[in-house]
This record gives structure tokens, sequence and C-alpha cells, in this order.
């Protein structure tokens, strides 16, 4: 492998790494507040990539029972971006109200909750296929106004093509990764998530509405979910609407490589898995979604908790 | 007039009853104890005046207004903050924070910053380890902290649920010299014991629970003469 090969494998790896990380996230935050996995992210993230299409495309699809309407206007990519990831960001809110506080309030097994949200995962994926058709996706170019396609330099005479959308995909997620960051640690609203995320009980006796935390928690969640929806778009397309599934388990081992419930665990697994993938070879590409669960395989054997986890056996 | 006031109250764990027909007044600037043994109900009382546990019968009134039905923040809100059994810190973050979360239901930036800084004279261990996370402190630190917690939303009513439970003898003096120091300052106290001497010693008046229901009342230091108080919780 060249300097260059390299490079540009690094460069794609961290980028697409990134969108993994705050995808991941989506699943951390509820993970570490309800202790469940919402199986519903990964029609989340879809969903989203759907959502910003139609308000920068201006219309709602090719195909399907919406093909005929067309939106009247068309907003500018970024505004879309952060409608769109709003608009998920809400139906996280949704998820929350309709598929899991009613187990919860009834005191139903957590397995419940994860089959409940398989359920909702599974509605909305048809619910697109039906309104706006199973094609694939790709936002037309003039969507992100003048930008150039790609930046190219060469490095000891050799060149490197970094497409400009990898270098954006990664500036958005840095952005949003230091807002979390600086949410969760710093403000009010993120103290009282994390004291929710350690004892529900004790936070109540503080004050803290926990019925709102969760609420903003399936907020921020389906925000990233949605986001990385739109950003794996932008740069692959939006391959129908089973697009999300792919991802879905993609995260899940994420996470689990991570380390469950650690949010630098999230990020940092996201990186791994991106890079993992950028750095097989292309003539294997075919394996390229094995190699996520080959990694996780390996992490699991030598580090059951993950790479960031904490050990599983806690001091009480 | 009462500031808290259960009346013919009743909670069920589950398929058992946890208190039954349970009448219990705490009157502004009262320390008022409710001692009992293990399993008699004490905790089970507490949490359902902070809303934790739903109340099968009966009502509650604080500051006079029904609260039977409210929500946990709401109550904290409203003036009533609880340290619960086995402290319950938030291990995770610092000493610090877990203060400024006692204040969560405070918006007034400053008179915050001024109580941390009278909870640090009050206790003034918890200003050396302000940075350190809450689960690194000793049992008696996490109790104090758990109680300057308490006190962060500078409650009309302040529960605390076994101060003393596995500190030892000087830490729990030290302990019930604060609790008195508070009451001083006017703070009224609703306090849930083991240790019933101490407890009826610092307090004026006591309820004794008996698997769910009260079987004596009174002032704290005639019912410490009590022949059958002494006998059943005073180890004769």
């Amino acid at each position: 492998m060249t300097t260059a090969q390299f490079l540009q494998n690094l460069l794609n790896g961290i980028s697409i790494g990134s969108v993994y990380a705050i995808f991941a996230l989506g699943y951390t935050l509820v993970f570490s507040i309800l202790g469940i996995i919402n199986f519903a992210h990964g029609a989340i993230f879809t969903l989203g990539a759907y959502f910003t299409y139609t308000l920068a495309v201006g219309q709602f699809g090719i195909n399907g029972l919406l093909s005929g309407l067309n939106l009247d206007l068309q907003v500018p990519f970024a505004l879309s971006l952060l409608i769109g990831a709003v608009l998920a960001g809400l139906v996280g809110v949704l998820l929350e109200r309709l598929a899991f506080k009613p187990l919860r309030t009834r005191g139903a097994d957590s397995l419940l909750a994860l089959v409940s949200s398989l359920g909702v995962a599974l509605v909305i994926v048809n619910a697109i296929q039906y309104l706006v058709g199973a094609e694939i996706y790709t936002f037309p170019s003039q969507v992100y106004g003048d930008i150039k396609p790609a930046i190219m330099f060469e490095i000891s005479g050799q060149p490197v093509v970094v497409r400009t959308v990898q270098v954006i995909i990664f500036a958005v997620c840095m952005v949003i990764l230091a807002l979390l960051g600086y949410v969760i640690s710093f403000t009010r609203i993120g103290k009282a998530l994390q004291a929710v995320a350690e004892n529900q009980t004790t936070a109540s006796l503080l004050g803290i509405s926990v019925d709102r935390i969760i609420l903003v928690t399936f907020f921020m969640s389906g925000f990233l979910g949605g986001l990385a929806g739109t950003l794996v778009g932008t740069s692959f397309g939006i391959a129908g609407p089973y697009f999300g599934v792919t991802y879905g388990l993609k995260g899940l081992a994420v996470i689990v490589l991570g380390g469950l419930g650690s949010i630098p665990g999230a990020v940092l697994g996201g990186i791994v898995i991106g890079l993992a993938e950028a750095f097989v070879p292309p003539d294997y590409s075919a394996y390229k979604e094995a190699v996520a669960f080959a990694f996780l395989f390996i992490v699991l054997l030598v580090r059951p908790q993950g790479l960031l986890g904490r050990s599983l056996i806690q001091k009480v | 007039m009462a500031l808290l006031e259960l009346k013919n109250l009743s909670i069920n764990y589950g398929a058992i009853q946890a208190v039954r027909c349970l009448d219990l007044e705490v009157n502004t600037g009262e320390v008022v104890t409710l001692i009992g043994a293990n399993g008699a109900g004490k905790s089970t009382t507490l949490r359902a005046v902070s809303r934790l546990l739903k109340v099968r019968e009966g009502s509650i009134h604080f500051d006079g207004r029904e609260i039977t039905r409210q929500a946990p923040d709401a109550v904290v809100r409203m003036g009533i903050a609880q340290s619960p059994e086995g402290r319950q810190v938030l291990a995770r973050q610092s000493v610090l924070d877990n203060l400024e979360l006692g204040a969560y239901v405070r918006k007034d930036r400053a008179g915050i910053k001024s109580d941390i800084a009278k909870m640090f004279q009050l206790f003034p261990r918890l200003e050396e380890r302000k940075q350190q996370s809450a689960g690194t402190l000793s049992g008696g630190e996490q109790q104090m902290l758990a109680i300057a917690r308490a006190m962060m939303s500078r409650p009309k009513l302040l529960m605390l649920d076994e101060p003393s439970l596995g500190l030892a003898p000087l830490i729990v003096l030290e302990i019930f010299s604060i609790i008195r120091n508070l009451n001083a300052e006017g703070t009224t106290i609703l306090l849930v014991e083991q240790n019933a001497k101490l407890a009826m010693q610092h307090s004026h008046r006591t309820y004794v629970l008996e698997a769910g229901q009260i079987t004596f009342s009174g002032l704290s230091h005639e019912l410490l003469l009590d022949e059958r108080v002494l006998q059943a919780y005073l180890g004769g």
C-alpha cells in the first residue's frame, strides 16, 4: 500500500467512522437511561435520510402513494439536514410514548420493550415503502450548491482524492460530538440526564422529572440517528426503506465494541469499525460488512466489557 | 396547622400491606421521629410522602395542599426533600455536582452558590473533597453529602431515612448534632431511625411503628421513660 492509498483509506475510514459514532451514540443514550436497546433506531436513521431528501429536493418520491406530490419549495441543504434530524428526533419522542412508556409504566420485562421497538421498526420501514416506494435515492448534486465535488492533492507524486462530502460529514460529526459532550457534561439538563442514568429513584428525589429526561433522551437519540441517516445518504445514496437495517446492526456492533453505555466507547468503536472497513482490500470489498462483526468477535474474546466499558462486575 | 399530615394512610408493596391506616403529623419547627423494627413500614412511609410509592387509601397533605397523587418531582418543588436510606449519592458525579443537583428545582444561581458555601461551612470535609467523585467518600461523608444535598433544595420539610445506618458511633453523634443544628436554624425534620434511643433524644415527638401500624405516639422525652417502649425498642 502506498502512502497515498493509506491516507485515502484513513480519510475514508475516519469519515464514515464518525457517522457510525454519532449513530451509535443514539443507542448509547437510550441504553444508559433505560437499559434497553432501541431496535427502531435503524428505522429512524432511514427516516432522517428521507426527511432531508424530501425537504432538499422538494419531492416526496418517485414511486409509492406520495409520488405525485411536490413541495413548493426546496430548502437549502444545510437547513434540510437540520430539520430532517429534528423531525427524526420527534419521531424518537413519539416512539418512546407509543412503544416504550406504556410497557414501562406496567413494569413489563425489558425484553418486551425490545420486541416492541422491533415492531415499530417494521411499521416505519413498511410505511416508507408504501408512501415513497422502494427505489434507491441519491441526492442530486445541485442541492449542495456550488461546492466542488472533490479536493485533490498530491502526496509524494501520487494523487489523493478526497470527496468534499466526506470532509463535510466529518466536520458535522465533530461539531455534533463536541456539542453533545458539552450538553451532557456541563449543562443542567446534562447533569440531570447523568443522574437519571445512574439512579432514577434518586433523581426523582432531587426533583428531576425522570419522564421529561427520558423524552429529551429519545429526542437526542432520534436526532443523532436521523442526522447519521442523511449523512450516509449523501455519501452513498439512500438504498431504499431497508437502508437502515444494516446500519442498525452495525451500530449495535459499535456500541458493544466500545462498551455498552459508554459515550467515549461509542465514539471510539465507531471510528475503529469505520477504519477497519476502509482498510479492507478492494478485492474483498464484498466482505466489508462482515468486518465489523469479525472485529467485534475478536475484541469480545479479549475484553468482554468492550473497549471502554465498565467491568460488568461492579462494586456495590 | 400541621406542615405534613398523613391521614388513614395505607400502602401496599405488591400483595403485602406495608402500612395500614397510619395517622401522623409533623408540625412546623418540629423534629419528629418514626421508630420501629426492620420492615415495620418506616421507609415505606417516607417513600410514599416523596411520592415514590402509590397510596392505596388515605391522604397526604403538605403545607395546606393535598399531595396524595402528585409526581415525585412536584413534591420536591413544593418543599419536601429526602435523604434516602443507604444515602444514594450519585457515585459517578463529583461532590459539587451532587450538591448542585440537590438544587435542581431552584433557579436562583446566586442563592445556590451561597447555599453551597453554607453547606461547606456546615460540612468542612465535603469542601476538602468537592472535586472528588462521591463514590470515593467514606460512609460518613456520603451521609453528610446526602443530607447537604437534600438541604440544597431549601426544603420546608427534611426527611432523613436511617442517617446513622452503618456508621461508626462517633460519626453517628456528629450526624445527630448536625440534625439538631439544622432544626435550630428552622428546618422541620421527619426522622426514621433504628437507633431509637438517640433518635428520641434528638426529637420532639415520636411515633412507634409496628407491622405497618402506629402503636405508640407522644412526646419523645415521655416515651423514653415508657416501660413498654423501653422494653421493645430501647433494650430494656
